[in-house]
């Protein structure tokens, strides 16, 4: 025993350090992506030009298709995707369930439900919202925060039971989609083609003004986040031992469920219901980098981000010109892949 | 005897169903307490009410003179360390990040590390004859292995008093007596507090400094296991007839059961013949 311990051996710093290699392998391959996802359109537009525009060169034509029309699409792609796989990262954590995501927990309906009451109760009759955009995301939140909390009071005392939660959360999210689809055949929302898009997962027709107000409701659950990261370690262990370690997991639970809620909140207020990469992202990101937390945190991010990303152009490279939403793309490769989750448990849990 | 624990008028509810009763015990400081009773007596109850994992409907426990009730979750981690039941880790976690995670209730926003975590780390590793493994998966590790590393996490949280609930349940004979003997020498070398739940009578009296019986949710005895060990006592709290001998060996008192002598079950014999 030396009187010097090191922070930590050197076979676990090894694992730390792999980590974030993976991370930073991970992170240029989702800026070669997003530039891609801008350079991609009517007309191809090289990477290297890209970012000299965005660098401020270019002439009005290309800084109009680029900054004005392509740019924010990718911008809200990198940020809802990203969002909602740090939402899945943190559920499957604390629920130690790889099952667990925003879309299994009924919090990605949660949240449509609530955007589609806010659009159907605040437009008028020519399209356009009679109160200030801010206000999409804070109705997707409430939409998932009674989502979640459905969920929680349906499970009562057996909370902590990961397949209570699933199971409940697949019917909350069930009756939230149902409510949506009801609301958009009789309710008053003229923008009803568009609504359905939306629901889907389309990031066309994004704004500078609707990437700002993502961009910083994230930065602000980002902080969240790194205060509730360091302590995740625990919830690795079953609640009892994690209670006599000092992590006290019902309460801190709840906590990262709001917090989850709120990033998968802030991804569909803008980029509509995209399934299954809260669940697949965080999936990914564990099989690349291990077990180490912030680097799975940030991978998580943007894996999310690139499946987004990479889920848009393949719609725009499929379908063009047809807008087809990218969140369709997301669920016909995530719904097989959940499938499988959910048969390869069965196999070994009997 | 100074008291490290002390449970004054301790009653427990599931619901409706009393679980403790009214109990006051004092839990001797350094020394080995030993919980023992049949099925469904109180005796994980009380264990995990000592740690605070069940709320009293009346009565307290308390840290010295300190009620654990206004104790913040990671004070109390600091005072008392618990081997739950049936722990349970990931697979893929190496057997020095479950360690790691004895130091959690020591590490604040403020001091995330220091360098007395990596010594208790190092310590609880050397005391518990894991540091060999330190870089293993949990997964491959045998079930004696990992009961050691377990208490090695338990013991990095360097906390005067150390609950163990039925530690060697899962444990072939081997490994209960290796496993116990551990903990024997952390309290005898260390001189920490142990509180053990233990379901072998005979384990109880070899390796208790302090016996405690306990039946339908109450303190029905409490000593030494030379005191405590009489026959009529054990047929009363187990239902079971016996003869006591002192083990030849460790000279502890040893229970020779002979026959179950509940009520019950001697009427189910007698209607079945």
């Amino acid at each position: 025993m030396s009187s010097l311990a090191p922070r930590m051996s050197p076979a676990l710093a090894r694992i730390g350090r792999r980590a974030w290699i993976a991370v930073a392998v991970i992170a240029v391959v989702a800026v070669g992506l997003a530039l891609c996802g801008i350079g991609f359109g009517s007309t191809w537009i090289d990477p290297r030009r890209i970012v000299e525009i965005l660098l401020g060169e270019g002439t009005r034509g290309e800084r109009v298709v680029v900054l004005q029309l392509r740019a924010p699409r990718v911008a809200i792609a990198v940020l809802a995707g990203g969002a909602m796989a740090v939402a899945g990262y943190l559920l499957q954590k604390v629920t130690r369930n790889e099952l667990a995501s925003p879309g299994v927990l009924g919090v990605i309906g949660g949240a449509g439900l609530g955007v589609v009451i806010f659009l159907a109760l605040l437009s008028d009759e020519s399209n356009a919202l009679v109160t200030s955009i801010v206000w999409q995301p804070v109705a997707a939140m409430a939409g998932a925060s009674v989502a979640i909390s459905a969920v929680f009071l349906l499970s009562g005392q057996q909370a902590s039971s990961a397949v209570r939660l699933l199971l409940f959360g697949i019917a909350v999210g069930a009756v939230a989609k149902a409510a949506t689809l009801i609301l958009m055949i009789v309710g008053p929302i003229y923008r009803t083609t568009q609504a359905s898009r939306w629901l889907a997962g389309a990031v066309n027709e994004i704004n500078w003004a609707e990437v700002q107000v993502v961009a910083i409701g994230l930065a602000i659950a980002m902080v969240g986040v790194v205060a509730v990261a360091r302590r995740l370690p625990p919830t690795d262990l079953d609640e009892v031992s994690a209670r006599g370690i000092g992590l006290n997991l019902p309460v801190f639970r709840i906590l990262v469920f709001a917090l989850a809620s709120a990033l998968t909140a802030l991804a569909v207020a803008f980029a509509g219901g995209v399934g299954f990469i809260g669940l697949m992202a965080p999936h990914l990101a564990r099989l690349i980098v291990g077990r180490p937390v912030m680097a799975g945190i940030v991978a998580s991010f943007l894996l999310g981000a690139i499946m987004l990303v990479g889920a848009d152009l393949i719609v725009r490279v499929l379908f063009a010109p047809t807008e087809v939403p990218a969140g369709t793309v997301t669920a016909v490769i995530g719904t097989p892949y959940f499938l499988y989750l959910v048969l390869r448990r069965g196999s070994t849990n009997g | 005897m100074d008291k490290a624990i002390t449970v004054a008028a301790l009653t427990v509810a599931y619901g409706a169903a009393t679980a403790l009763s009214a109990i006051d015990l004092e839990i001797p400081k350094g020394k080995v307490t030993v919980l023992a009773g049949p099925n469904g007596c109180g005796k994980s109850t009380l264990l995990r009410a000592i740690r605070r994992l069940h709320q009293p409907k009346s009565g307290e426990v308390r840290l010295g003179d300190l009620p654990i009730s206004g104790l913040k979750e990671k004070e109390l981690a600091r005072h008392i360390g618990l081997l739950a039941q049936n722990p349970s880790a990931p697979d893929d976690m190496t057997v020095e990040e479950l360690v790691r995670l004895g130091r959690y209730p020591h590490q604040s926003m403020l001091q995330p590390w220091s360098t007395a975590d990596g010594e208790a780390i190092q310590a609880a590793m050397f005391g518990t004859g894991v540091s060999h493994l330190s870089d293993r998966r949990l997964g491959s590790l045998s079930g004696g292995q990992l009961q050691r590393v377990w208490i090695a996490m338990v013991l990095a949280q360097e906390t005067d008093i150390i609950c163990l609930d039925e530690p060697v349940n899962h444990l072939d004979m081997a490994h209960q007596i290796d496993c116990l003997d551990l903990v024997r020498r952390l309290n005898q070398e260390h001189g920490r507090t142990v509180v053990l739940v233990l379901h072998d009578l005979n384990l109880a009296a070899r390796y208790a400094d302090r016996l405690v019986f306990l039946k339908g949710g109450s303190v029905v005895a409490e000593g030494a296991p030379v005191e405590l060990m009489s026959e009529q006592l054990i047929e009363d709290v187990f239902g079971i007839s016996c003869r006591v001998i002192t083990d030849p060996v460790h000279e502890r008192p040893l229970c020779i059961p002979i026959r179950n002598s509940s009520p019950r079950f001697r009427a189910e014999q007698a209607t079945q013949l």
